[in-house]
């Protein structure tokens, strides 16, 4: 037997899209939409505008994008303040925004903008702390997306379960 | 019964084989380390044998040998070894995650989790940059 496991994911991340979209699935809405536009014409745009999605409310995942940047932007604001750290933050800050990143692509939820908020009260004085800081943030980052693992659908296993472990070896380099 | 877990346990046998070999070129700063690594190994197919045995299957038994991916020689390539068969066992229980629901799926969490941690500590002790890898188990 060979040491070289294959490794086959049921269902890559890429692939998460909301049902309902099949070709058919178009069409027969199409179909609907101009039988609608003869006999109805007031109902106009909203067949279309009340997609499930705004009645479902926020992305479960939502809450996830925002913790990876604040993440990141913790770990850049102490590599800025500690320059000796930077090597050790810098990878671990450009993870977070790969997270971030591919959450969005995820839920198909644009990249909130603009300057990250760096959160306040977080300006330790020497580098130890800082270190402790981001480790415990790190822990929480990991709880939180443990969770989020555990209840995500198949489709998102994967993905947020790789967010999970990245944390827990984060904290690991952050020791 | 998830295919994932079956997959898992095959490569927690591999592990653990390949555990054996390594903790024997360790330098010896690092063989507690190696002992730790395998005894949680061999928690995790322990833990695995009975969840599929619960579920109705008859868990695979493991190979009396595995071919390495590359000669183990020193300690640096049986430091090399462990950061890979930690990779490498990473990428299986992740590949476990979306067959899981549930409480299996937080177990198949922890395994990838605990791998990714030591892949971690290995790539430290070798001296391997960087550290960590943005999405531990992805392999492609």
């Amino acid at each position: 037997m060979v040491l070289t496991w294959t490794v086959r994911i049921g269902i890559p991340d890429q692939n998460h899209r909301p049902p309902g979209h099949s070709r058919r699935a178009v069409l027969r809405a199409g179909a609907l939409a101009s039988v609608t536009a003869v006999t109805a014409p007031l109902a106009g745009c909203d067949l279309f505008d009340g997609s499930d999605e705004r009645d479902r409310g926020p992305d479960p995942l939502a809450g996830l994008v925002t913790g990876a940047l604040d993440l990141a932007a913790r770990h850049e604001a102490a590599a800025a303040a500690f320059p000796d750290l930077a090597a050790r933050l810098t990878p671990i800050a450009q993870a977070h925004r790969a997270h971030a990143a591919e959450l969005a692509r995820v839920i198909a939820t644009p990249l909130p903008s603009g300057a990250p908020t760096v959160p306040a009260g977080g300006a330790e004085t020497d580098d130890r702390a800082t270190l402790a800081a981001l480790r415990k943030a790190e822990q929480r980052g990991q709880e939180e997306a443990t969770r989020l693992c555990v209840d995500a659908p198949a489709s998102r296993a994967a993905l947020v379960g790789s967010i999970a472990a990245a944390r827990a070896t984060h904290a690991e380099v952050l020791r | 019964m998830s295919e994932g877990l079956t997959a898992a346990l095959a490569a927690e046998y591999a592990a653990i084989y390949a555990y054996g070999l390594i903790g024997v070129r360790l330098p010896r700063s690092s063989v507690a380390d190696a002992r730790a690594a395998e005894a949680a190994h061999r928690g995790r197919r322990d833990s695995l044998v009975v969840l599929l045995a619960q579920g109705g299957a008859t868990p695979p038994a493991g190979a009396p040998s595995y071919a390495l991916p590359f000669p183990v020689t020193d300690g640096p390539s049986a430091l090399r070894l462990a950061v890979e068969v930690e990779d490498r066992t990473a990428a299986v229980w992740r590949a476990a995650l979306p067959g899981t629901t549930g409480e299996q799926r937080a177990q198949a969490l922890a395994g990838l989790t605990d791998c990714a941690v030591r892949a971690t500590r290995w790539r430290r002790a070798a001296g391997v940059e960087p550290l960590t890898v943005a999405f531990p188990g992805r392999t492609a």
